[in-house]
């Protein structure tokens, strides 16, 4: 009776598996469950894609020079645990491309440190000023974000007082939400996976 | 032989060791703000300062030349990687991505020459485990028992079948979080330079705990889908142990000190074999030598120097001795 039960167990989650197998729309994709807001290195693919190339090696933060790159643990979801992740508040990314370069599978896709590269095919994400927050917005006169920005008057411009205004061509890099100096930060990136999951 | 390989399994140890320190100088030296740095930091620095400089003139950029640990890394601007990250990989993204897999190739050809070499040789996990296996001895000649249970060989191909399965459905590369060589490569890096361990080092202890309470070396034997991707890919290895039944005694010692629990007494060395060379090390009559042959070879019987054959052939001048002792 057991062989009998056991057979009719595994044939059900053979078939349940057959099933998300074959139907790709109910194909169980892994989360990011935590609800800390986090960006994924520079050259990431799109979140479903990263996880499918991701190998967990490690690699790209041990290239990263400014040590942005941190690594979920299980709590972030088994599906993503040991994957890399950055949190700009806590370390920006400074766009140097090394670990685009030292991933062995794609899941960072291969740059080079150009302004083509950069703007063309880095999307980490978008900065979005709360104007009820910025200091410049709010009658003060600061500017920090603007000056942080490594593509100043192309990624972010200023206006009367310094108040900026993010572009389209922003890449997400965080270093202007690392620099605010308002608390808390008056300028934040919106994650690339955010903003695709809102489209 | 077995000196050579601790060697190897320590010198790759060592290596995984080194290079996140290597990684955290070169953030330092990145950072160009030796003054600021704190004294435990300075003395870092220092450190690896001292044993880099002499061979690299810009360590920003030069330190590169090594990097990763044995689950993918990248030697001289060789990005090599370990088979089963690419197994995982493409059953994952249901795709293949041919610059990944060309980095599994030498180690590929290698398991192809030399069969499960790396569980033997490289893999970092392998020198805990057989540390441990070291201490489960000393615990026993204290008194205290542990596990010496023999579980079904054939567990971790189900193991592997059903973590690359797990990946095709989820879509995520999960079996990494459970090989034991990915995880102490990447629990080492957390610790020296991400200020501590992960989750990753529990699941370790754990194994190190199933290894001494249920079974010797248990999850390399039962568990590891790794090794069940290499002692699938060396079945036809090249690079093999083989016993001369003319010299062997017959005594046993080489399956007693077998880790993998072979049987090379009764020429059952098998695809899991790991060259390890333990029995040849441990040999009395140097019975057990390497040979180019991709098959076992079939029972040659019991050895020839052992008491079991003297009894079998009558007309040797040997019987004399033998009476009924036997």
């Amino acid at each position: 009776m057991k062989r009998r039960s056991f057979l009719q167990q595994f044939a059900q989650g053979a078939a349940a598996a057959s099933a998300l197998l074959l139907n790709d729309s109910a194909k169980a994709r892994p989360k990011v469950t935590t609800r800390q807001r986090y960006l994924r290195p520079p050259g990431a693919l799109t979140e479903g894609d990263f996880l499918a190339r991701c190998i967990r090696c490690g690699q790209c933060g041990e290239a990263c020079p400014n040590r942005c790159i941190e690594f979920f643990s299980p709590r972030g979801g088994l599906g993503a645990a040991n994957t890399p992740y950055i949190t700009p508040r806590s370390q920006a990314c400074i766009l140097c491309m090394k670990c685009t370069q030292a991933c062995p599978t794609g899941a960072l896709q291969a740059l080079q440190r150009t302004a083509e590269d950069v703007l063309g095919k880095v999307r980490m994400g978008k900065a979005r000023v709360d104007k009820t927050l910025c200091l410049s917005w709010q009658g003060k006169s600061c500017g920090v974000c603007y000056r942080a920005c490594p593509l100043a008057d192309v990624a972010i411009t200023v206006g009367y007082m310094e108040q900026p205004t993010v572009t389209e061509q922003c890449v997400g890099c965080g270093l202007c939400e690392r620099s605010c100096i308002q608390m808390p930060q008056a300028i934040k990136v919106i994650p690339q996976h955010t903003l695709e999951s809102l489209a | 032989m077995n000196k050579l390989r601790w060697i190897s399994l320590i010198g790759v140890f060592a290596m995984l060791v080194f290079l996140p320190y290597v990684s955290v100088y070169q953030n330092y030296v990145a950072a160009h703000a030796y003054d600021l740095l704190s004294p435990g930091e300075q003395r870092l620095y220092d450190m690896v300062e001292g044993i880099t400089s002499p061979f690299v003139s810009d360590p920003e950029n030069d330190l590169d030349a090594i990097k990763g640990t044995t689950w993918s890394g990248q030697f001289f601007g060789v990005k090599l990687s370990d088979p089963l990250a690419v197994a995982s990989q493409v059953s994952a993204g249901r795709r293949l991505y041919w610059p990944f897999f060309v980095t599994a190739l030498i180690p590929l050809f290698a398991t192809a020459l030399f069969g499960r070499f790396y569980c033997g040789w490289i893999c970092p996990a392998t020198l805990l485990y057989e540390l441990n296996t070291n201490l489960d001895a000393w615990l026993n000649r204290l008194g205290l028992r542990t596990g010496h249970r023999h579980l079904d060989r054939r567990l971790k191909y189900l193991v592997l079948g059903v973590g690359l399965l797990l990946s095709m459905v989820s879509g995520s590369v999960w079996l990494a979080s459970i090989y034991p060589p990915a995880i102490v490569g990447r629990e080492i890096y957390y610790s020296v330079a991400l200020g501590g361990f992960g989750a990753g080092a529990v699941f370790f202890v754990l194994t190190l705990l199933f290894d001494l309470l249920v079974a010797r070396r248990g999850f390399c034997r039962y568990l590891c889908p790794g090794g069940a991707l290499y002692s699938l890919l060396g079945r036809y290895r090249v690079v093999r142990i083989r016993r001369r039944v003319d010299t062997c005694n017959d005594c046993a010692k080489c399956n007693a000190v077998c880790e993998f629990g072979l049987d090379p007494m009764r020429d059952d060395f098998g695809q899991e074999c790991n060259n390890c060379t333990a029995c040849m090390a441990v040999c009395p009559t140097d019975a057990l030598r390497f040979t180019l042959k991709v098959r076992d070879r079939e029972f040659q019987g019991p050895g020839h120097l052992g008491h079991r054959y003297r009894r079998q052939q009558p007309e040797s001048e040997n019987t004399a001795c033998v009476v009924a002792a036997s």
